[in-house]
């Protein structure tokens, strides 16, 4: 009796297995692309998050594309040349068709722009744009309100995409489901928190894609991702975790891809509030702590430790910044002279981000030697964003990418004071030699002019200590060895219409 | 009162639940973590909070027995000091749990009428709500810490507390001795208090016990998840999510705390059973 039932149960799994064999496909022709979160609106306007940027930008192109070295090329406008102060004007490329078949015109690029100016999202990134005239159909003007240096930089930004006037209008509330664009891959479908795919786009006016179809599979377990990695189910995955790097690299199927990328995280803390209110406590646990310890033991030698509030691809980063090392002693003087002998009480907000989560938890302990008892509470994400705009916390951990490569991006809305709260500046730092520094490198064309006054700004920032300079990020990613021509994006925003199989 | 009694049924209880041999099992590893959890200090060689930044993912060895963490910190230590920690919002959160909802099952069951067709719609409306949901609902709004988690997931129990009261109240006040006090004009609150809810230990006795394990991998699941205790305090619930994203080449991190977690709610389990049945009336003899 009881021997029958195990021959049956295990002929029963003879039968599962076999049926689970995946039969072999023929010919490799789609690329499977894992990423830890699903994109929140294919529409460029209604969003700014990472994989919304990550799928749009295989369907969608901008008027000037940043490349992976960070360089200004043609995109959609074929060339462009600065009328005056305020003003640039902009050839587009003729030929150009959108998926839905309507021919690129300059009223398309006027459209976008007008419709961007009014999105709650990508303002700090549109905002500095006063007009868009129309010349003819292939000619355009943008003017900014005051002179704006960045300006190209920030039309190669992933939310300056163009959209087609009619998709938009046809799409209505569902346009961010529906995305028309004239990139290489076409929108196919999307089965939200599991997978997006998109098609090649044969009438693609540049080099058209290599493989037929990509599909965006989101896989939100960091440790998942590589698993699925290592069986095949993915042939790139992004956003490798520290502790996988050597499993990676160690496998002969596999390729890692290692890039440092544009990001930043740090401490931050609230000056409006005592005791951070006081230049000296601030400097106190710089000196206390040893962030290289402590970027090793969480990051496990994945980017860098932080040198200044700029990583160092960053055009304008000022690279000879001295660190505040460890040093104890110097530590409890400081908070002896300014008024703690003893330390004090305080909390360390961060969201429920591991690595944040590990870093405050080695601050807490490093700040117990000079007497601070620091409690961590972990925040989440929207309550974190809104209490940290409104000025409710002590210290903060945070991150921030400076999307355009330059400076005015990555440290206008983090230091000026007319940027407090919601805009970036969540220490609430307010130094009137490092807003009119920041007025300087925004509106002066001379780039020699802007690198000096952000250097300065950045030595000031330095000695202010609103921040406690902590990680410089690195992009890692993973392919199977067939896996070609795929190369990583500082911003994070990786190219896909390269990418093919070898044989 | 008539504590004379009452000690023969206990007494005899108790001999019934010593003589299962898998509730003494139980009885005598809750002892155990009762007992790591009150000399912690004395048993654990480091503190739970000590780290060791060049000493970091260590295995198992003879001065850490149970390895390292990522942050050099002795697994063996945060072990024996989440014992402290599990243990305590067990007992605590289904107190909680107990004195609320055993006070409104016993209230709802006694008086009956309206007052128990409001007290139980609210039990219900609580029930439809499953435990662990409520429970990450509360310590979402309350946020984290040690007080917060014993509150979710204490208020997250109450509907069972409730329900196991009600019904016991609802039976036993109809008995005769229960008759006879009210005959005698004893008060309502003296019945309820003296005669009826002695009488209705036995059931919450049981669902306690079973309830502390409840809270206990309740509590863990919340720190789990990340919305347990705030660091660097040894909850192991944390302790396992933090071993995760290592536990392809680190497994002890995660492997110990989820041994610990294992015992105690198997012992708590295995206790709860045999309570179950020295317990049962029907058992007698």
């Amino acid at each position: 009796m009881k021997f029958k039932h195990i021959i049956a149960l295990i002929s029963i799994m003879f039968l599962f297995l076999t049926g689970c064999q995946p039969a072999a496909p023929q010919v490799k022709d789609t690329l499977v692309v894992g990423m830890g979160g699903d994109a929140v609106s294919l529409d460029p306007h209604a969003t700014n998050d990472q994989p919304s940027s990550r799928v749009g930008r295989q369907i969608y192109e901008t008027l000037i594309v940043q490349t992976e070295d960070l360089q200004l090329v043609p995109g959609l406008a074929t060339s462009w040349r600065q009328v005056d102060d305020l003003t640039f004007e902009f050839t587009l490329k003729q030929g150009v068709k959108f998926h839905n078949g309507e021919v690129l015109k300059a009223s398309d690029v006027k459209f976008t722009i007008d419709r961007a100016l009014k999105s709650a999202f990508i303002g700090h990134i549109v905002g500095q744009i006063e007009s868009v005239n129309v010349v003819s159909d292939y000619l355009l003007t943008i003017k900014t309100k005051q002179p704006f240096a960045p300006l190209l930089t920030h039309l190669a930004h992933p939310a300056m995409s163009i959209l087609n006037e009619k998709a938009v209008t046809d799409g209505g509330e569902n346009y961010g489901l529906n995305p028309v664009g004239t990139g290489p891959f076409k929108f196919v479908s999307w089965t939200k928190l599991d997978s997006i795919v998109l098609t090649r786009n044969d009438d693609y006016h540049g080099t058209k894609a290599k493989v037929k179809d990509v599909t965006f599979k989101i896989v939100t377990d960091n440790t998942v991702r590589t698993i699925q990695l290592e069986t095949g189910e993915l042939d790139i995955a992004y956003d490798i975790q520290a502790s996988d790097v050597s499993r990676v690299s160690g496998n002969s199927e596999l390729k890692l891809l290692r890039g440092a990328n544009l990001s930043t995280t740090y401490i931050g803390f609230n000056v409006e509030k005592a005791p951070f209110n006081d230049v000296r406590v601030r400097q106190a646990i710089n000196y206390a702590l040893d962030m290289n310890a402590v970027v090793n033991a969480v990051y496990l030698g994945v980017g860098a430790p932080a040198k200044g509030p700029l990583g160092p691809n960053v055009f304008g980063a000022n690279l000879d910044l001295v660190e505040y090392a460890k040093n104890v002693d110097r530590a409890k003087q400081l908070l002896a002279d300014a008024g703690f002998p003893n330390g004090f009480t305080t909390t360390l907000w961060t969201n429920e981000n591991q690595a944040r989560v590990d870093i405050a938890e080695i601050v807490q302990e490093q700040l117990a030697a000079i007497g601070i008892e620091v409690k961590i509470e972990v925040v989440e994400w929207s309550k974190y964003l809104a209490d940290t705009a409104a000025g409710l916390h002590d210290m903060f951990i945070l991150g921030w990418t400076t999307v355009t490569a330059d400076a005015d991006y990555g440290l206008f809305a983090l230091f000026h004071s007319s940027a407090k709260g919601t805009a970036g500046n969540r220490t609430f730092y307010a130094n009137a030699r490092v807003d009119e520094l920041l007025n300087i490198g925004r509106t002066t064309i001379d780039a020699n002019a802007r690198l000096a006054a952000y250097k300065e700004a950045q030595q000031i920032i330095r000695d202010d200590a609103p921040w406690i300079f902590t990680w410089t990020g690195e992009n890692i990613a993973g392919t199977r060895a067939n896996v070609v021509g795929f190369v990583q994006h500082p911003a994070g925003h990786h190219k896909l219409v390269d990418v093919t199989f070898n044989k | 009162m008539r504590h004379e009694v009452q000690e023969g049924p206990w007494k005899s209880a108790f001999r019934r639940l010593i003589r299962n041999r898998s509730s003494l099992i139980g009885l005598i590893v809750l002892i155990a973590l009762i007992l790591v959890a009150v000399f912690a200090d004395q048993i654990a060689p480091f503190t739970f909070r000590e780290q060791n930044l060049d000493a970091t993912f260590l295995m198992p060895n003879a001065v850490n027995f149970f390895g390292t963490d990522n942050f050099g910190r002795d697994i063996f230590s945060r072990v024996v000091y989440g014992t402290r920690i599990s243990l305590m919002v067990g007992v605590i959160s289904v107190s909680i749990a107990l004195v609320i909802g055993g006070g409104l099952g016993a209230i709802a069951g006694y008086f009956g009428g309206y007052l128990d067709t409001i007290v139980m719609r609210f039990v219900d409306v609580l029930i439809s709500i499953p435990s662990i949901l409520l429970a990450i609902s509360i310590s979402v709004t309350l946020g984290g810490g040690l007080r917060n988690v014993m509150i979710a997931v204490g208020i997250g129990s109450i509907p069972s507390y409730a329900r196991v009261m009600r019904a016991s109240v609802l039976s036993i006040k109809e008995l005769q001795f229960i008759e006879a006090a009210r005959a005698l004009g004893t008060k309502k609150h003296i019945i309820l208090l003296r005669h009826i809810i002695p009488n209705t230990l036995a059931p919450v006795i049981v669902q306690s016990t079973l309830g502390v394990a409840g809270a206990i991998l309740a509590a863990a699941g919340l720190g789990f998840i990340g919305l347990g205790i705030e660091p660097p305090n040894p909850e192991w619930g944390a302790m396992l999510n933090a071993g995760r994203q290592f536990i392809r080449d680190y497994p002890h991190m995660s492997i110990y705390p989820g041994i610990a977690i294992m015992i105690t709610i198997l012992s708590l389990n295995l206790l709860g059973d045999g309570l179950r049945d020295a317990l049962d009336p029907k058992m007698d003899r």
